[in-house]
């Protein structure tokens, strides 16, 4: 039933599902663009790290930085050809681009690939540090402090650097941005990209604890979304809590109930949460 | 509605005569092709115009689901499992399934008015994973996870089936169409342009969008009871998401909040889809070397076409491949005028 090592597992998901609800609320929040495949943008992020670490002998840790650098670039090359160009209309084409786009990834995803289940192999694979009656194993360790130090650096980027306080202006009212002389262009350029990385390090680090294929990505994304709306728009405190708090639920409901209702009761717990607060649990402005 | 008027248009403007011809076209279609591939073809495409309509006519009002799959899931559960267990005859079976599922879209309705576009689309696609999960649950009733033979609808044969299915199919889109051109459908579209404009006009933006969900779910419960009684299979398959993206592919191609866009939408995507086989080996053999990891790659290229197609088709042609008709309608007419 309920223990420890659920709860703790429950943690290390979550802490993915953080980065991934990051990125994703940075998005949304600044360029109020609803982006349904960012979860592709994980699954990249897993494969990039697979290549490398097969084609060079590559470090998978040090492998997470170059899966931001790559994925960050396709964030560059999808914000410009696709999102860019119906950016602002009609919310529903948003999601219609983000699912060619899914259809796009996952296959050529396959092409590349192919659609066998992928493992990266960590050096501590299968090491773990007992702490009381719990088994923690360095992976889901080292995994959580990657989680933690790029959301310290995230935090001092949006708080105390110039474009960071250029996102934070575009993100309450675009037009006034304008006026003070921030070109949200750029300002719209970088937050994609810098979610794009996020998604990219979520992928990596997903690689390292679960096996994946091509297809793991559409689930996640639905997950964040999830989070975003439990946890507010546009707060990072509230992705971090609604992260780590939906990771858990969801272990748990898999643990006492089953493995299949793992992805139902998390939704479940979203549909009845939205009946009673339409805008999310601690949501007051939308867009 | 139905005054002689209004049925003499049919004959007298462009709209009605292009009706017209797409019903006579469906009608005589099958006796000139006399294939039966091809006809199980055609059914696919007529029962999928009316799965493409129903969400396009949910879409109208600016509500995009991304979980349609349910309702065609429900409905056709609703119908085959009625019939099994208690002898309802599928013909009556599949009006009860549609009526259930719209039951199912009230409730999950209610929750929905008050939500914005996307948070909607998360809801509604939650709610198919949701349904998948307690349809392969409670497999002791629903007989979900290893699937069933669900049985015929009245006919056995395949070309009655088809006529009917284009009957249903074509009262689908009729009550459809009067419902874009009614108030309510005025309602849809301006709750669609704008939620905040449309309540300060004295418009009550959850009942319409709530009316919207219930007629849209109802149509999609009909379409799906309609669907097994065609495959005459019926397994939990039918939630999936490829299920649920498929009326949305087929409306956004054919043209968003048209009466002939998912028409259009579910020829072409059925005609892609059952084509597929030639389709497939002939990108396999011509794009293969390029791809050595993988053994056939002909699907896996085609997908990706068929997704660059559809972020091509959004961005350069936000009303779909019905705007591109339209215009070169115009176009033609124009310079045969200028000719003369």
């Amino acid at each position: 039933m309920i223990d420890a090592a659920t709860l703790i597992w429950g943690v290390a998901i979550g802490s993915i599902y953080v980065l991934l609800a990051t990125g994703l609320n940075l998005i949304f929040g600044v360029m109020k663009l609803v982006n349904f495949a960012h979860g592709e943008l994980l699954m990249l992020g897993a494969y990039v790290s697979y290549s490398v670490t097969t084609a060079f002998g590559l470090d998978v840790y040090l492998s997470v930085f170059v899966s931001m650098g790559v994925v960050a670039l396709v964030g560059l090359a999808v914000e410009r050809l696709a999102f860019r160009r119906v950016l602002g209309a009609d919310k529903l084409n948003e999601i219609f681009v983000s699912l060619g786009l899914i259809l796009i990834f996952d296959n050529a995803a396959v092409l590349i690939w192919g659609e066998n289940s992928k493992r990266l192999t960590s050096p501590f694979a299968g090491m773990s540090v007992q702490l009381g009656e719990v088994f923690l194993s360095y992976n889901m360790l080292i995994a959580f402090g990657f989680v933690i130090a790029i959301l310290v650096g995230l935090l001092f980027l949006i708080k105390k650097t110039k474009i960071g306080m250029a996102m934070r202006a575009t993100s309450q009212k675009s037009e006034a941005a304008m006026l003070m002389g921030i070109n949200i262009e750029h300002v719209y350029i970088f937050t994609f990209v810098l979610g794009a990385a996020l998604a990219g390090a979520a992928g990596s680090l997903y690689g390292i604890i679960f096996p994946f294929n091509p297809y793991i990505g559409a689930l996640p994304t639905i997950k964040a979304f999830a989070i975003i709306i439990l946890g507010g728009l546009g707060s990072i405190p509230g992705a971090i809590v609604g992260g780590l708090l939906y990771g858990v639920a969801e272990n748990v409901a898999r643990a006492s109930l089953g493995g299949i209702w793992g992805d139902a009761v998390a939704f479940a717990l979203l549909i009845i949460v939205l009946i009673f607060r339409p805008k999310g649990l601690f949501g007051e402005k939308g867009d | 509605m139905f005054t002689k008027e209004n049925f003499l248009k049919l004959f007298q403007t462009t709209k009605g005569r292009i009706a017209l011809a797409a019903i006579a076209i469906s009608l005589v279609a099958p006796l000139l092709l006399n294939d039966n591939y091809m006809l199980q073809i055609l059914t696919l495409v007529v029962i999928y115009t009316i799965y493409a309509s129903s969400w396009n006519l949910l879409a109208s009002s600016g509500q995009g689901s991304l979980g349609h799959a349910a309702f065609l899931g429900i409905g056709g559960f609703t119908s085959s499992l009625l019939a099994i267990n208690l002898g309802v005859p599928p013909i009556i079976g599949i009006f009860i399934a549609g009526a259930f599922s719209a039951g199912i879209g009230f409730l999950i309705g209610i929750t929905c008015v008050r939500l914005k576009a996307w948070f909607l689309a998360m809801v509604t696609f939650g709610f198919a994973v949701i349904a998948e999960t307690l349809f392969s649950e409670f497999n002791d009733v629903t007989h979900a996870i290893m699937g069933f033979r669900t049985p015929a609808l009245l006919f056995s044969s395949r070309l009655p089936f088809y006529y009917f299915a284009v009957l249903i199919s074509i009262a689908s889109v009729a009550v459809i169409y009067f419902i874009m051109k009614s108030k309510m459908g005025l309602a849809f579209r301006a709750i669609h342009q704008n939620v905040a404009e449309a309540s300060m006009i004295g418009i009550n933006t959850a009942k319409y969008k709530l009316y919207a969900f219930v007629l849209s779910t109802f149509f999609a419960g009909l379409s799906g009871a309609i669907y097994v009684h065609f495959q005459r299979y019926i397994q939990i398959s039918i939630f999936s998401a490829d299920n649920s993206f498929k009326p949305l592919m087929m409306s956004v191609i054919g043209g968003l909040g048209t009466i002939e866009g998912p028409i259009i939408g579910s020829v072409v995507m059925v005609f892609i889809d059952d084509f597929l086989i030639n389709i497939d080996w002939f990108l396999d053999s011509v794009l293969s070397p390029l791809f050595p990891a993988v053994e056939y790659v002909g699907t896996s290229i085609r997908l990706v076409g068929l997704g660059i197609f559809l972020v091509i088709v959004v961005i350069l042609l936000p009303k779909g491949l019905s705007s591109l008709l339209h215009k070169t309608y115009h176009y033609v007419r124009r310079e045969i005028i200028k000719s003369e």
